[in-house]
């Protein structure tokens, strides 16, 4: 395999590394912890306020019905979020990044 | 029928979820099926007498054993997938000559083919069975639980698939080892991975054969022993390109089916869903169910409503914090997950990895919607006292509403569509065994014999002989251990998957990413310290069996019938049968013991989660802050530009 040798360590003092990797961390880890809140806020509403799950919205369909599915909403709504974001902002940051580099 | 109804409820096995199948708490005790007997035949001609039934009630459910499948056109179907299958495995036999191409498919995967197929990985028969069983017997709770699977992806999509492919090659070992001392630390890494991938796949054998004897009388070796060759076969020939198709196929026909059902189930409730779940609500049937079955209240409580209850919290998950730590082994545990972590490798980069991972969370994501449609459907146009006559569990919910929607039993239609039903379930099956086979001999001929034995220096042909004689293993291995697992509670070896994966895997992968300090020693310590204490609180938790529990159970059944003989009264049948074989669980279960010795469990939540995650980052700290180790944050530079960048990874696949 003839891969290049890179200097590492000079690629991650690159400010225009730097950049990105801020943009991608705070991005990932922030979407990744705010998600994960909604998520276990079910299990904690159902287990601990269950009246509130009983509150009727439309009909017979309640609070807890709804909220279940606006769990998965959260979920695409975080992966095409996610995916337009990478595909236009990280992707270029790296193509830049590359063919300053190369 | 108590064993028809006690092997059904082992069905629940192959549950890809953690505790799903865990028996429904105490209400509903496993020998609840001789004591729910008497109650439904007074409920039913009780709801019939009602002159008040509404229209959406209804005719009382001629209660029935089991699914009556058409035998002919069943294994019809069964023929038709293998052959279709078998043709996609000589197919990827050609055209698999090196390690990549049996390991990833040589990186050609494209990211739609692959999100196919990671949801075919994902989908296992469990949630298209089990959870449509549970919302048809538990309501609102069993949607409820179709949340954890979905969201389990957005772990994998946000912090660990584009970094894995971007720094890895073909196993969890190759990142693990990336900056750490590569032999010890494979060596652990192919331990979690053949750990995980076994206790998962036994979980799934023992489904199968279940399934294959519930549905077809096929006597439980043969269906162990003929889905066992089978996966042996398409993996050994056809490596990770075959795997892969079964899988695409797999997903497609599981999506099919469940877009179908979920259509009927529509269609009959006449495109209006507020109307559907009011119709839900005012089942006289339902409510019956509820009352009586689920909250075991003998005479209506005045101001509950049974039926809206039925859309209510609490009926099937009682203890918040078992739900926690659930929600914590799915959120975690799936990004642990080798055979899932597998399929980041088959993609050429980082942006089809990131498309797969989005494909199949929508598919996953509409799969479970779904489910809720299907599960709500089987309550009322089957009522959940037929569905749990069937099976206690619910599992057989899916596959009854197919007949029932196709037709009923015994026209053309819907014996066809049961059988397409049953040949997807299989096909599921199917799927996930090679998956797991895969992943489990990749760690072995990858990490252990190519890395570790050879130090990396084994030429192409030998790496691929190796690979292929490791899977035929693997696979031997996985059908004597689901031949001598057929009266496990399976699902604790499911729970305790998800569990190693999120207590050991998903630390170990995570820091190795995104930490500098992280080093052999964490690494170890974490795999170690998650996997034992994973693993010793499952086999203590309430998810095993406990003898003594049954013994009890049976006992109260003796007590009550006894009593009533005594009074004079005539048992049924049915309560005579109950009182035998209650009398007989009694005998053999009285004074005995769990697996480890126990009578009652020690740790009272079903997933150990809750602790064994927190534990197993605690060790991984720990580990390196006890051993520091230079090179690994030297070279950290090196595994964080390639994770973030994907430099020097693009054109890396083995040459």
């Amino acid at each position: 395999m003839a891969e290049r040798k890179y200097d590492w360590g000079e690629i991650a003092r690159n400010s225009k590394y730097l950049q990105l990797k801020s943009k991608k961390r705070t991005f990932l880890f922030g979407w990744w912890i705010a998600s994960s809140i909604y998520y276990f806020s079910l299990p904690l509403l159902s287990g601990y306020v269950p009246d509130l799950f009983k509150i009727k919205i439309i009909g017979v369909i309640n609070f807890g019905y709804l909220f279940i599915l606006s769990q998965f909403v959260m979920s695409f709504f975080v992966a095409i979020y996610y995916t337009k974001v990478a595909n236009s902002e990280f992707d270029r940051l790296t193509d830049e990044l590359v063919s300053e580099i190369q | 029928m108590f064993t028809k109804a006690l092997s059904a409820t082992m069905l629940m096995l192959f549950l890809t979820m953690p505790g799903l199948a865990a028996e429904p708490p105490k209400q509903a005790p496993q020998s609840a099926t001789t004591a729910a007997a008497p109650v439904q035949s007074q409920a039913v001609p009780a709801a019939q007498a009602a002159p008040a039934a509404k229209a959406a009630v209804p005719a009382a459910p001629a209660l029935q054993e089991k699914v009556r499948p058409n035998r002919s056109i069943t294994i019809t179907m069964f023929m038709a997938i293998i052959g279709i299958t078998l043709c996609v495995v000589i197919w990827a036999a050609k055209q698999t000559k090196s390690a990549a191409d049996f390991y990833t498919a040589g990186g050609g995967i494209t990211g739609l083919q692959n999100g196919w197929a990671i949801a075919g990985d994902y989908m296992s028969a469990a949630s298209f069975l089990g959870m449509s069983g549970l919302i048809s017997l538990y309501g609102i709770d069993g949607f409820m639980y179709a949340v954890g699977p979905m969201f389990s992806f957005i772990a994998i999509l946000l912090v660990v698939a584009e970094p894995c492919r971007n720094a890895g090659k073909y196993t969890l070992g190759d990142i693990l080892s990336f900056r750490a001392s590569a032999k010890p630390v494979r060596a652990v890494a192919a331990l979690s991975t053949v750990t995980v991938s076994l206790f998962y796949l036994i979980a799934q054998m023992v489904g199968a054969g279940k399934l294959m004897q519930v549905l077809l009388d096929i006597p439980y070796r043969f269906s162990v022993i003929g889905v066992g060759v089978l996966m042996v076969g398409y993996v050994v020939f056809g490596g990770m390109k075959a795997t892969t198709w079964v899988q695409i196929i797999k997903a497609g026909l599981l999506m099919s089916g469940t877009v179908l059902l979920a259509l009927l189930v529509m269609f009959k409730a006449g495109l209006n869903p507020f109307g559907f779940f009011s119709d839900i609500v005012n089942n006289q049937l339902i409510q019956d169910h509820v009352r009586m079955n689920v909250l075991k209240d003998a005479l209506p409580k005045p101001g509950v409503d049974y039926g809206q209850r039925f859309l209510e919290p609490g009926l099937f998950l009682k203890n918040p914090l078992d739900q926690i730590s659930l929600g914590i082994a799915w959120a975690l545990g799936a990004a642990g997950l080798p055979h899932i972590l597998m399929r980041f490798f088959t993609v050429p980069n980082a942006k089809e990895a990131r498309k797969s991972i989005v494909i199949a969370l929508f598919i996953n994501g509409t799969f479970f919607f779904l489910i809720n449609l299907i599960g709500f459907g089987a309550a009322l146009y089957l009522t959940p006292q037929l569905i749990s006559s069937v099976d206690k569990g619910g599992n057989m919910a899916t596959l009854l509403l197919a007949q029932k929607l196709g037709g009923g039993a015994g026209s053309i239609g819907g014996d066809m569509f049961l059988a397409f039903i049953c040949a997807v379930a299989f096909a599921t099956i199917l799927a996930v065994v090679s998956g797991l086979v895969l992943a489990a001999s990749a760690a072995i001929a990858h990490d252990v014999y190519v890395n570790i034995i050879k130090d990396g220096k084994a030429d192409q042909h030998l790496q691929v002989k190796v690979a292929r004689i490791t899977s035929l293993c693997v696979g031997i291995a996985a059908i004597i251990m689901g031949l001598m697992a057929e009266k496990e509670n399976v699902v604790a070896l499911v729970a305790l998957a998800f569990a190693v994966a999120a207590s050991g895997n998903f630390p170990a992968v995570i820091l190795s990413l995104f930490w500098r300090r992280f080093n052999t020693a964490g690494i170890i310590s974490a795999l170690l310290v998650g996997t034992i204490t994973a693993l010793g609180l499952v086999v203590v938790s309430p998810v095993m069996t406990y003898p003594q529990k049954i013994a009890d159970d049976a006992g109260k059944i003796i007590v009550t019938l006894e009593k009533k003989q005594a009074e004079g009264a005539v048992l049924a049948d049915k309560e005579l049968t109950a009182l035998d074989k209650s009398r007989k669980d009694f005998a053999k279960n009285n004074g005995g013991t769990s697996m480890v010795g126990l009578k009652a469990p020690l740790f009272p939540l079903k997933n150990p989660g809750i602790v064994s995650v927190p534990l197993g980052f605690l060790a991984a700290i720990f580990g390196c802050l006890l051993f520091r180790d230079r090179r690994a944050e030297e070279m950290f530079d090196e595994i964080e530009v390639r994770q973030i960048t994907g430099i020097g990874i693009a054109k890396a696949t083995d040459h």
